[in-house]
């Protein structure tokens, strides 16, 4: 399969394994072949013609984005015919293009005023009538056609790497345009990432436009703080207006190879500003002096974890982070299997794989970075993707193959249908075996609902795959078998060829979980929150008593869903006190925050570097080159896979926690640009079980908790399970997230 | 005249000669006689000779400022001017913020929004003549030529804040409509016969 192509570029030699094309073994080795509308990440759109390349002997000329090689061609990149082509078509990409270069957000940046400047085009002998073409807005993206000069790079960027296959090329030679797919005005999960690929003004943020230039922005490379994919981003700031401080204008990324969702390029103004008020500061120390535990979420750095876990210590404290502490617990009960701490699988793992099963999380909204992993590798090599959970999600009907649904409450029964249905061949030890003979199948398939016929359809479609990847996702934490998962991931990683990934709730959960020693969730009285409810908050929002910084404003590390150490920089300032500040209070001194990155527990598989050492950027390549992977750790196999329980019933009206897309956490429920929909939404079928209907308002009785929420009807959703958003009230990390509920309508 | 009269130190031709210099006074009586000497002479009544005889001849080369002002050279570089388009009066500014970018003293601030016809418009505009060098990077870099600098050199207030407004830097509206705004003249701004050189884009109609 391997077979290396030897070639020459411009008499240089080359190699070239077999699939790539002529522009990749060209790249690799060097050589420059310039291009307008190629993308790495997607496939050619192979529409500019500008990487037009020779080869001898053969006449005319070779796309080279989307040929590739044949053993001892000889190929040139330049030559005065080629000159000439690539000229005549920067002149035609500048017919009738406005000139309102001044104007322009992306002037300054712009690959066709890069490539006119670079291919000389200093006269136009061409001409078209021009048309009149109006500025579309579609909400947070404005589209401009007479900018457009057709790439078609946000078309494949949108249908093969983020999935939403919202946009379309409506051809029509020189009035050809961009639309939006299927409807009037552009219906998608608004990633974004249609703006970030677009080479001219066409696409733009609408609140970004015409608020700055690219020249005045400052460049901060950092990691979205918002959910644990860890994507790279860059915040750029400047000046708001003419004697305020900085502020993020917008963010940007590295496109070419990373992909980024909403939340993070639409979501970044959930900075905290403060000044030092010594009072309050006081006031804060005694409160923690006198606390009996500090609750946190897992917004924070492990930097600051760190800082928590020397301040309970110091101050024998409890800490309570329910989030962090099942998923520390379910990623132990996976060691105990495993022999390893961490799970083996990475986003780029996903991307390459031809097989993969997601069970446990509506995981396009949950973490929106496995599901652009799972698009591409749906679009580029045709995995086969089993999406198993209680609910259909609409966002994942064309990336995922088989939709394998289950009962709420049966993920253990599922789990155990899954290792003896992967297993089956596999060598397995006795305990094992003995496990998967006593299944008793016929009531897992009955009370689960995943029939053995889904199973086996399953099977054959991974029949000749190569690589496989289960993803596990929140919904398992909390459950009450928890462990058991785990334990039967871990089993199915340990006998097949499946690698593993999960995927934790926030930014840092994986960080805090390996940082800090928690302690179980207790309502006490005196609690001092950490962005988290308590008696006394400390936070970068609202409900603060002090506040602290938010992760835009911070410098520390976060550990991602790759079990990589990230680098997170301050875009901006922050006038007030850190955790340091109080940590230096209490006698646990150290200058900095980030003094501490070279101090995090190597037993958990950190390293012991500095801070300002890691490295924040993607290679020439996509070479991840942030921050470092954890060192895998070894941990004892004690762990055994007990008997599966009886599965619990979920009937009547049930209520799932899943935020709506962008939305994952207060700090996107601040930001001024994400929709914030707190709506129930459920489909007729619910709605007929709790006798409501669209847009009544009701209360929800959830256990000893209730909420109020206005009642929308979703047609995309079936069955009696509604969505209930989290991210404005707070999410209960220690509760399942299939909740039976009494739904009553407010009058 | 040319400089290489300036350029030659060869003090032993041309015109030079040396000054007959008396050697200091090196005790209290010879310093004693020199101020007798001095005072004596009438020194004192050569200088005013001068001037009285200047006085009434009539022909004052002094210029009376501030009621007199020197005509000031169009590349002179003073305060700032913000220029309006002679087809529709409006700003020239386009807020592209180049000038913000290339200022070396850091002195220029703007500010642009999205206005409601969705054409891009400059909401705050500051010079902060403080810290303003007068190099003239603004001007020069300005695609517009819509800030240029002016002949205004009397910067003389109780505030430095009496500088930075932009109305008073934009050409005002009457002289515009008279048709008297002044052309920028200097380092940037467009050659003669810039016309003649353009090249054509063809129309396709």
């Amino acid at each position: 399969m391997s077979k290396i192509i030897n070639f020459t570029i411009d008499g240089q030699n080359v190699t070239a394994s077999k699939g790539e094309t002529i522009l990749q073994a060209a790249r690799r080795a060097g050589i420059y072949i310039p291009t307008m509308c190629y993308i790495s990440k997607t496939s050619p759109c192979a529409s500019c013609r500008i990487c037009s390349v020779e080869v001898e002997g053969v006449d005319g000329f070779i796309l080279s984005c989307n040929t590739p090689p044949t053993e001892g061609i000889h190929v040139k990149t330049n030559s005065t015919e080629l000159e000439r082509e690539r000229q005549n078509i920067m002149k035609l990409y500048d017919v009738n293009h406005p000139l309102e270069c001044g104007v322009c957000d992306k002037s300054g940046e712009c690959d066709l005023q890069n490539m006119t400047l670079e291919f000389g085009v200093a006269q136009q002998e061409f001409s078209a009538k021009d048309q009149f073409r109006t500025v579309k807005e579609w909400g947070l993206i404005n589209y401009d056609p007479a900018l457009c000069i057709m790439c078609e790079k946000c078309v494949h960027v949108c249908n093969e790497v983020i999935g939403d296959d919202a946009i379309e090329v409506k051809f029509g030679g020189y009035s050809s345009t961009i639309i939006p797919k299927g409807s009037d005005t552009l219906d998608c999960t608004f990633c974004g990432e249609c703006i970030a690929v677009c080479p001219v003004g066409a696409l733009v943020s609408s609140d970004f436009k015409y608020s700055a230039n690219a020249w005045e922005l400052t460049r901060v490379p950092s990691t979205c703080a918002h959910c644990s994919a860890g994507c790279p981003l860059e915040y750029e700031t400047r000046h708001s207006g003419i004697n305020a401080d900085d502020s993020i204008y917008r963010v940007k990324n590295n496109f070419e190879f990373a992909s980024l969702c909403g939340a993070g390029r639409f979501g970044f103004d959930f900075d905290a500003s403060a000044t030092k008020d010594e009072s309050e500061f006081k006031t804060a120390l005694s409160k923690i002096e006198n606390a009996e535990a500090i609750r946190f979420t897992s917004m924070i750095t492990n930097e600051e974890a760190l800082i928590l876990q020397k301040l309970k210590a110091k101050l024998g404290l409890k800490l309570f982070n329910e989030d962090a502490r099942l998923y520390g617990a379910f990623m132990k009960a996976y060691g105990s299997v495993s022999g390893k701490l961490h799970a083996s699988a990475s986003l780029d793992a996903v991307k390459q794989a031809d097989a993969i099963i997601v069970i446990g999380t509506r995981i396009a909204t949950d973490n929106p970075g496995v599901r652009y992993a799972l698009t591409t590798a749906a679009r580029h090599n045709g995995a086969r993707i089993v999406y198993a959970h209680p609910m259909e999600d609409a966002l994942m009907k064309n990336t995922a193959t088989q939709f394998m649904k289950y009962e709420a409450g049966s993920e253990e029964g599922v789990m155990a249908l899954l290792a003896n249905e992967l297993l089956k061949n596999a060598d397995v030890d006795d305990a094992t075996k003995a496990f998967l003979a006593d299944l008793d199948l016929g009531y897992l398939e009955a009370e689960s609902n995943v029939g053995d016929d889904e199973l086996a359809s399953m099977s054959k479609s991974f029949m000749r795959s190569q690589n496989k990847v289960l993803i596990i996702g929140s919904d398992m934490f909390a459950h009450s078998r928890a462990a058991n998962i785990a334990k039967l991931a871990a089993l199915i990683e340990k006998y097949t060829d499946f690698s593993l990934l999960v995927v934790p709730n926030e930014v840092n959960t994986v960080g805090v979980s390996l940082i800090c020693d928690l302690d179980c969730d207790e309502d006490l009285s005196k609690v001092v929150g950490y962005n988290a409810s308590g008696e006394y908050i400390l936070s970068a929002l609202e409900d603060a008593n002090l506040k602290v910084p938010a992760l835009n404003q911070q410098e520390g590390t976060v550990v991602s869903i790759d079990n990589r150490v990230l680098p997170l920089n301050a875009a901006l300032g922050f006038d007030g006190y850190e955790l340091n500040d109080i940590a230096c209070a209490f006698e646990i001194e150290s200058e900095n925050t980030i003094d501490y990155t070279k101090e995090l527990p190597m037993a958990s598989g950190f390293k012991a570097v500095e801070f300002d050492s890691l490295e924040n950027f993607l290679g020439a390549f996509g070479e991840d080159e942030r921050g470092y992977l954890l060192e895998s750790v070894d941990c004892e196999m004690n762990g055994k896979v007990e008997e599966v329980e009886d599965l619990p019933e979920y009937n009547g009206t049930v209520i799932y926690s899943a935020n709506p897309v962008l939305q994952f956490n207060n700090f996107t429920n601040v930001t001024k640009q994400l929709e914030r929909d707190t709506a129930l939404r459920g489909s007729a079928q619910f709605a007929a079980a709790a006798k409501i209907s669209d847009g009544d308002t009701i209360e929800i009785h959830l256990g000893d908790r209730t909420q109020k929420r206005v009642f929308k009807l979703d047609d995309e959703l079936k069955g009696t399970i509604a969505l209930n958003p989290t991210f404005d009230s707070g999410y209960n990390y220690g509760s399942y997230r299939f909740l039976k509920s009494k739904i009553v309508r407010v009058m | 005249m040319s400089l290489e009269a300036f350029n030659n130190r060869n003090v032993t031709e041309g015109d030079y000669f040396l000054c007959d210099i008396e050697d200091y006074p090196q005790d209290g009586w010879g310093k004693f006689k020199r101020v007798v000497k001095r005072t004596f002479r009438g020194e004192l009544f050569v200088g005013l000779w001068v001037v009285m005889r200047e006085m009434i001849r009539f022909d004052i080369h002094t210029i009376q400022y501030p009621q007199e002002k020197m005509p000031i050279g169009p590349r002179y570089r003073a305060v700032h001017q913000m220029k309006r388009l002679w087809e529709s009066d409006t700003e020239r500014c386009i807020g592209c913020g180049l000038c913000e970018k290339i200022c070396i003293s850091d002195c220029i601030r703007i500010d642009t929004r999205i206005d409601e016809n969705s054409r891009k418009e400059v909401s705050e505009y500051t010079i902060n003549l403080g810290r303003c060098i007068f190099c003239g990077y603004c001007a020069e870099v300005c695609p517009e030529l819509a800030i240029t600098h002016g002949g205004e050199y009397e910067n003389a207030s109780e505030q430095r804040e009496h500088f930075l407004i932009y109305e008073d830097m934009l050409t005002p509206i009457d002289t515009m409509k008279a048709g008297k705004q002044l052309e920028f003249e200097g380092f940037g701004s467009i050659t003669p016969h810039e016309d003649e050189r353009v090249k054509k884009t063809p129309l396709a109609y």
